[in-house]
């Protein structure tokens, strides 16, 4: 593997591949700092906590059956396992999937513009996540 | 987004204004009957990855419409009836009547139209330039 461009991005929720909808998409993988500074130490320790990642999406909306709106809005409140894979294709150790599931914790509807097309900003906190070389 | 099929469908949807001639290309004679006009459908402007994966693009596309000389009231006239933003005659109105041109894109939008001049046979002729946005 080499240095690649991040626009062939592998966006599947359930078992709907919404990749055409979306035009930015990000993992954000962060680790709670716990701090563990004792009264000996002259610099603050820290150790690691619990994850809390987060997925980020940019999508364009469509009100199609079984597309982006009804996806995520029939799941508002819920959580639904989406699954993302760097360079569509094969999965491998040089491009591993992610799969997690996200509670979709927002989502707007209706976003609308006289300039624009109709978008979705949604960042969702991620309650599982897991990182496979083979599926 | 096929730019082929995308200036086909313009020129159909084109087409479907009254006395409207619709071409790909500057016509060599531009004798224009009083009260008709023609339109040429331009390249189009590519912007490839709208969306991830080869998902869809967006393009612009310009049309050059043209009325009649500078100095014909009547194409003055006509031009007004094209530019309006709605009525059977607005090209606004023939373009967007269809946002997905027969599903050749996901959508469109007529977003300006700049006045200007187009110049055949040492004539000058009214013009207005349409910037058309699509995404497919």
């Amino acid at each position: 593997m080499a240095i690649f461009m991040g626009n062939k991005v592998s966006v599947v929720v359930g078992t709907t591949t919404i990749t055409d909808h979306v035009s930015t998409v990000s993992l954000a993988r962060e680790i709670d700092q716990v701090e563990i500074t004792a009264m000996n130490d002259t610099v603050q320790n820290m150790i690691g906590g619990i994850e809390r990642p987060t997925l980020n999406l940019e999508l364009y909306n469509d009100f199609a059956s079984a597309s982006v709106n009804s996806l995520f809005e029939d799941a508002l409140g819920t959580k639904l396992n989406i699954k993302l894979v760097p360079v569509s294709g094969t999965v491998s150790s040089t491009n591993p999937s992610y799969t997690m599931s996200c509670l979709i914790s927002s989502w707007t509807p209706v976003n609308g513009a006289v300039d624009a097309v109709a978008s979705v900003s949604v960042s969702l906190p991620v309650t599982a996540l897991t990182k496979s070389t083979s599926a | 987004m096929t730019p082929s099929t995308v200036r086909t469908n313009l020129k159909t949807a084109l087409s479907t204004i009254t006395g409207m001639r619709v071409f790909d290309y500057v016509p060599d004679s531009t004798n224009i009957p009083t009260n008709n006009a023609f339109a040429i459908v331009g390249q189009l402007n590519m912007n490839y990855d709208f969306t991830l994966n080869r998902g869809f693009d967006s393009a612009t596309c310009q049309i050059i419409v043209v009325v009649g000389r500078m100095s014909e009231k009547d194409g003055q006239s006509r031009l007004d009836g094209l530019l309006a933003s709605s009525g059977s005659t607005s090209i606004k109105t023939a373009i967007e009547a269809d946002k997905t041109l027969s599903g050749a894109v996901q959508t469109l939008r007529v977003v300006s139209a700049s006045p200007g001049t187009i110049t055949s046979a040492n004539i000058d002729y009214l013009s207005y330039q349409y910037s058309v946005e699509l995404i497919g």
